[in-house]
């Protein structure tokens, strides 16, 4: 394993003499590492050097410039003054902040960085260093320890004082992958100072440790975890305060549609922690005290950024797993339950993705977070040698909750969808490990609750989609999609995106344009469905719900709150039609309660954006005139109209048996600017005359903000209708025959289906009313009672 | 009449109080007293739906609606109602409609109730045709003054899929002249009866062996609907089904029939006299309605479907300043909104809110 033979620790060019002393001194028993780097952190303090007076312009300018910075940057931190070695990420700058901030560093220190630079490695110092390095300045700082902590490590300190966890590792002069490559191992290496223990008691916890729980599947575990068993959980909440705490849990799981009821909270204890610090920056007592009180530890949380490198990621993603390895190992046992990501396969080419397969060489991954993800699975491997059980869980990509909806607005594949719904084109990727966060969610507390299922690795992701699937999905939704290679689908997106930006994609894009997070993307495309026997087996053996395809029907309510946001785009009336037909209507309309005396006739144009507008929303739109000289002697232009297939499922208006069969509404405006509504209703009703019924629309008509004042019958002429509605359907001639054969097909099955559904009810209700009088078996019953009393009866009257 | 104790684990907290319906039908209805003793909390009455009892909000082996409504700081009553399978009138030869239930039951129970609580505000949380039933009553304005009203499943506008129609209303209807009822009891029917038939057919397809389980959740009573989703039982209430949920009387498919095709709550009886308190239909009479009304709904619903999510819709176009909302339970079939195992996780908590909030507009308004 690379990271047992070249970690810094082996390292002989680095000084290890402070070290060496530190675990010398210790005392009797086994120092903890939190410990022990504690130490060895203030050894590197107190052994350091002074900084040298700078000495050169180069260096001088790089710290100057680092400080300025740190400056500009306090701007977006309130509350929080980072320094020149805080990864301003870690210290809270959103994506948004980075941007604006590498506008303000331009704009007033004329320091020109690029966003990528930013978000590869944010610590001050570093930006500073990558500026000098472009301007062609000297980049040396005066801080010249060899074998000083980290830069990377946050010089927070925990809330009691003691020093945070500090890696010791040697500072690459060059920067970049080496760097991050050095300090990977270096993180490594601290798994070596992880106490032994035994494995935890195979027993169902009662009391669990949750971090990330104001994260998107954190939430939803949260709520898997209590509905599974009677534990109680105690979530580890980054905040001042367990109040500000539980605040934030509370907004967070509303944020996620998830309840926070007295049925909730009674069962939940929310804990201010933070899994950077040491110990989680609690208190000595604390710490112990939390160590005795669980049985369970589930980490969940993790910064998921694909453009953020490894020094911004790996306190959170590496340095956090390894603190709840050292709590859980701390006391009694406790299994860690840790979830992962596939994104440890994340190597271009690479064949296997299955449980146990070996995970991707740490060398040939690109991106921040892969290689995040990567190291603390190694880590945590290290400490499953130590003794402790942990279990592995890598989900792929998490989709939204297949019954709420909720959707995590910075998973990659919401940013696709939203990308394969505004722009139609797909690239051609092989899989896409994908699965809803209800499923995941469900499957992973069941592996909590199962001490038989711990210590191994699952696979989480689900059945993986595959091209023609989703194809075929958004044809049968009518939203047709263009393949495209991979290359080509990018370009046209950042064309588009750059022709007509949607914030809602930023993401996206910026990850598509970032260099490294494409490689992270180029493994995602071509990588192999992910193997997931263990979980497969264990599903079943738990009668969970299987892994089903994360498909158009379970993502739909997804998609309709993507839609909603913004994010993705529904077909709309203004685009061009999917399919679209004539409709045209003659009558006679007047004033209520007069004679209808005034011809009224409707020459409309019904179209329809996507099927799923129809199948969800049973809604037609409608375009076209209307001409009426009660109104106007010029034809009135429909502005805006809809038709309402079987409206509120046809409840009928009024008591009585009528039910509405559709229901047209039309904004119209005339020549001289003058506007008017129309409303009109097609009724079934318990006749004979169905077609008739079908054809027949009673209109009432009024000025815009007065009521009514025409009202009258239109028709739409039987010799019209079938030439018009069905042999006149125009489809969208950009879709290939055979599609515009299944618009066609999908949208007459479906409308003679609900007009047939419509003309019924009537018929039904008056049916069953005759019905109603038959006897019943009661009715039967004393029948066949009397009979039996006759025949009894005539037969004594015969013996006698 | 012998109404079956109820099963609970509330000790001796449960107040049995007799109620006779003014047509002489016997019902059951009792009071659960706080074990602090408070004698000044709100009271919540809770209805069950047809064929069940008040035994489903006092499950002992889940934490239940009744405990929780005590923890909230309310005083619970439970009605078993003439369609409670705790009474023996589902098994028996007297026929009732709903009109029955809306017009004697709820109202006379609301009303004893209103005696006993002193003034103190009364809620209600109804479920299925219980919730349904209480439409009409309200409509017909003979529960005055409520506080505010859960209704889970169905209330105004029944909706069921076009199998489920079509099964029930024509295969309900051949059966309705061969049977007098459906028993969901398999012990009750035997391998040899007139019922078994019905058992072969729901076993058909089902993943459950359990032939009580089937007769309610692979295809209740036949009709091709689902009332629960099996994962969201307890074992124990899973092998309790039979005593939930009882007889099915066949005799009342005409009046669910007319409600269900109209999709409206209407009243049966239309040349009775003594029924023309009950207006003809519910919805038309809806904008009498003046308290908060909650629609909750499981999504997984595949008996009612959308039922509740269509009464809102319908109910906010037709009446603007109705205070009504709906509350949609993510992964929660039908009966598993009250008997499931997380129900006071996923679905108790929206109720408790509601009636919070009820409380806190009502204390407000007496304060003003």
């Amino acid at each position: 394993m690379p990271e047992a033979g070249s970690g810094t620790s082996r390292n002989r060019s680095v000084n290890r003499r402070p070290e060496e002393e530190v675990i010398e001194r210790r005392g009797p028993g086994r120092a903890q590492a939190t410990d022990l780097l504690a130490r060895f952190r203030k050894t590197a303090e107190r052994a350091a050097p002074e900084p040298a007076p700078a000495d050169g312009a180069g260096a001088r300018g790089v710290m100057e410039v680092a400080a300025d910075i740190v400056a500009r940057a306090a701007r977006f931190l309130p509350g929080n003054t980072p320094d020149a070695e805080t990864d301003l990420f870690d210290a809270g700058l959103s994506s948004v902040d980075a941007v604006e901030l590498v506008a303000v560093m331009a704009r007033e220190l004329d320091v020109r960085v690029s966003l990528d630079d930013v978000f590869a490695d944010a610590r001050p110092r570093r930006l500073a260093q990558r500026w000098a390095a472009a301007a062609g300045l000297p980049t040396a700082v005066p801080d010249a320890r060899p074998d000083a902590p980290s830069p990377s490590t946050p010089t927070t300190s925990s809330s009691n004082g003691s020093p945070s966890i500090a890696p010791v590792v040697v500072r690459a002069s060059d920067g970049g992958a080496d760097e991050d490559l050095e300090m990977i191992l270096a993180d490594l290496a601290l798994a070596d100072r992880l106490p032994f223990s035994h494995q935890a008691d195979r027993v169902p916890p009662r009391r669990i440790l949750l971090t990330g729980a104001t994260g998107y599947l954190g939430s939803h575990l949260l709520l898997d975890l209590l509905r599974q068993r009677d534990a109680h959980v105690v979530c580890l909440v980054r905040a001042a305060d367990d109040a500000a705490a539980e605040r934030r849990l509370a907004d967070a799981l509303a944020s996620f549609d998830q309840p926070w009821s007295s049925e909730v909270r009674r069962r939940v204890t929310v804990l201010a922690a933070d899994l950077r610090q040491p110990r989680l920056g609690l208190s000595p007592e604390g710490w112990e005290s939390l160590a005795q009180e669980i049985d369970a530890i589930v980490n969940v949380a993790a910064a998921v950024d694909f453009l953020r490198g490894y020094p911004s990621l790996r306190q959170t993603n590496v340095l956090g797993p390894l603190v709840l390895a050292e709590l859980a190992m701390t006391g009694r046992p406790k299994p860690l339950h840790h979830i992962s990501s596939v994104a440890v396969f994340n190597e271009v080419g690479i064949e296997k993705m299955g449980e146990d397969d070996p995970v991707a060489h740490i060398d040939r991954l690109v991106a921040g977070y892969d290689k995040s993800k990567w190291a603390a699975e190694a880590v945590l491997r290290r400490a499953r040698e130590h003794g402790l059980t942990v279990t592995f869980l890598r989900p792929g990509a998490i989709g939204g909750h297949t019954r709420t909806g909720v959707y995590n607005p910075r998973d990659l594949s919401t940013g696709l969808i939203g990308a394969f719904s505004r722009y139609r084109t797909v690239p051609a990727f092989k899989f896409m490990n994908l699965a809803p966060v209800d499923w995941i969610s469900k499957v992973v507390a069941a592996v909590v609750f199962d001490p038989q299922a711990w210590g191994q690795n699952y696979n989480v992701t689900g059945r993986a989609e595959t091209l023609p699937e989703l194809v075929k999905d958004m044809k049968l939704a009518g939203m047709n999609v263009r393949v495209a290679n991979w290359r080509d689908w990018r370009d046209d997106l950042l064309q588009r995106h750059a022709a007509e930006p949607v914030p809602e994609l930023d993401f996206l894009v910026r990850i598509l344009r970032s260099p490294t997070a494409m490689k992270l993307f180029e493994a995602l495309m071509f990588g192999p469905e992910a193997g997931s026997e263990r979980t497969e087996t264990f599903v079943t053996r738990h009668r969970l719900p299987m892994a089903e395809r994360y498909g158009g029907q379970a993502q739909l309510k997804a998609f309709e709150r993507m839609a909603k946001d913004g994010v993705a785009r529904l077909p709309s009336r203004e685009d061009p039609p999917y399919l679209s037909f004539r409709e045209r209507t003659k009558g006679h309309v007047g004033p209520i309660g007069e004679d209808r005396d005034t011809r009224c006739r409707m020459a409309l144009t019904l179209s329809i954006a996507s099927m799923y507008q129809v199948v969800r929303h049973r809604k037609i739109d409608v375009r076209g005139e209307v001409t009426c000289e009660r109104l106007h002697p010029e034809p009135l232009t429909v502005e805006a109209g809809e038709i309402w297939v079987r409206p509120d499922e046809g409840v009928p208006l009024r008591h009585g048996s009528d039910h509405p069969l559709l229901r047209y509404r039309l904004v119209l405006v005339d020549r001289d600017g003058g506007r008017w509504w129309l409303e009109g209703w097609k009724t079934a009703r318990a006749s004979r005359d169905f077609w008739k019924q079908t054809r027949t629309i009673e209109v009432t008509i009024g000025r815009e903000g007065e009521p009514a004042g025409l009202s009258g019958v239109v028709k739409v002429p039987g010799k019209s209708y079938v030439p018009d509605q069905i042999d006149g359907i125009r489809v969208d001639p950009r879709l290939s025959s055979q599609e515009q054969r299944l618009a066609k097909l999908a949208w007459l099955s479906w409308f003679f289906v609900q007009v047939g559904m419509g003309l019924a009810e009537p018929s039904l209700r008056v049916a069953a009313e005759l019905l109603d009088l038959r006897r019943d078996a009661i009715d039967r019953d004393k029948d066949k009672l009397q009979r039996k009393i006759r025949k009894l009866m005539i037969k004594r009257e015969q013996t006698r | 009449m012998t109404l079956r104790p109820l099963h609970h684990a509330l000790g001796d907290r449960v107040e049995e109080i007799p109620f006779t319906a003014s047509d002489g039908t016997e019902l059951g209805l009792c009071r659960v007293a706080p074990e602090d003793g408070a004698t000044d909390r709100p009271a919540v009455l809770i209805l069950h739906g047809l064929t069940a009892s008040a035994d489903m909000f006092t499950l002992p082996e889940t934490r239940n609606l009744v405990d929780v409504l005590l923890d909230a700081g309310y005083e619970p009553w439970l009605l078993d109602w003439r369609g409670s399978c705790r009474l023996p009138y589902n098994e028996g030869r007297v026929r009732y409609t709903f009109d029955d239930v809306a017009l004697y039951d709820i109202p006379e129970a609301v009303s004893l109730i209103r005696e006993r609580i002193d003034g103190r505000e009364l809620l209600v949380v109804a479920h299925c045709i219980g919730a349904m039933c209480l439409s009409l009553s309200m409509a017909a304005g003979l529960v005055p003054g409520l506080a505010g009203v859960v209704a889970q499943g169905v209330f105004l506008t029944p909706k069921m899929s076009w199998k489920t129609r079509a099964r029930l209303h024509f295969g309900g209807e051949l059966l309705r002249s061969r049977l007098v009822n459906i028993p969901t009891d398999f012990k009750k029917v035997g391998l040899w009866s007139k019922h078994s038939l019905i058992f072969a057919e729901v076993s058909l397809g089902a993943e459950c062996k359990d032939p009580n389980c089937q007769i309610l959740n692979n295809d209740s009573w036949g009709v091709g609907g689902s009332l629960f989703e099996h994962d969201n039982l307890d074992d124990v209430t899973h092998d309790r089904l039979a005593d939930l949920y009882g007889t099915v009387p066949m005799w009342i498919l005409p009046h669910l029939r007319s409600i269900e095709l109209a999709h409206t709550m209407m009243r049966y009886n239309d040349a009775d006299g003594r029924y023309d308190a009950l207006p003809k239909n519910a919805l038309d009479n809806a904008g009498k309605f003046d308290i908060p009304l909650m629609l909750l709904s499981g999504s997984d619903n595949r008996f009612w479907y959308d039922s509740n999510e269509l009464c809102h819709d319908v109910l906010t176009r037709r009446y603007p300043e109705m205070d009504v909302r709906y509350v949609e339970v993510p992964g929660y079939g039908h009966l598993d909104t009250f008997i499931g195992r997380n129900a006071a996780l996923d679905v108790f908590g929206h109720i408790v809110d509601f009636l919070d909030e009820c409380r806190s507009v009502n204390a407000t308004a007496v304060r003003e």
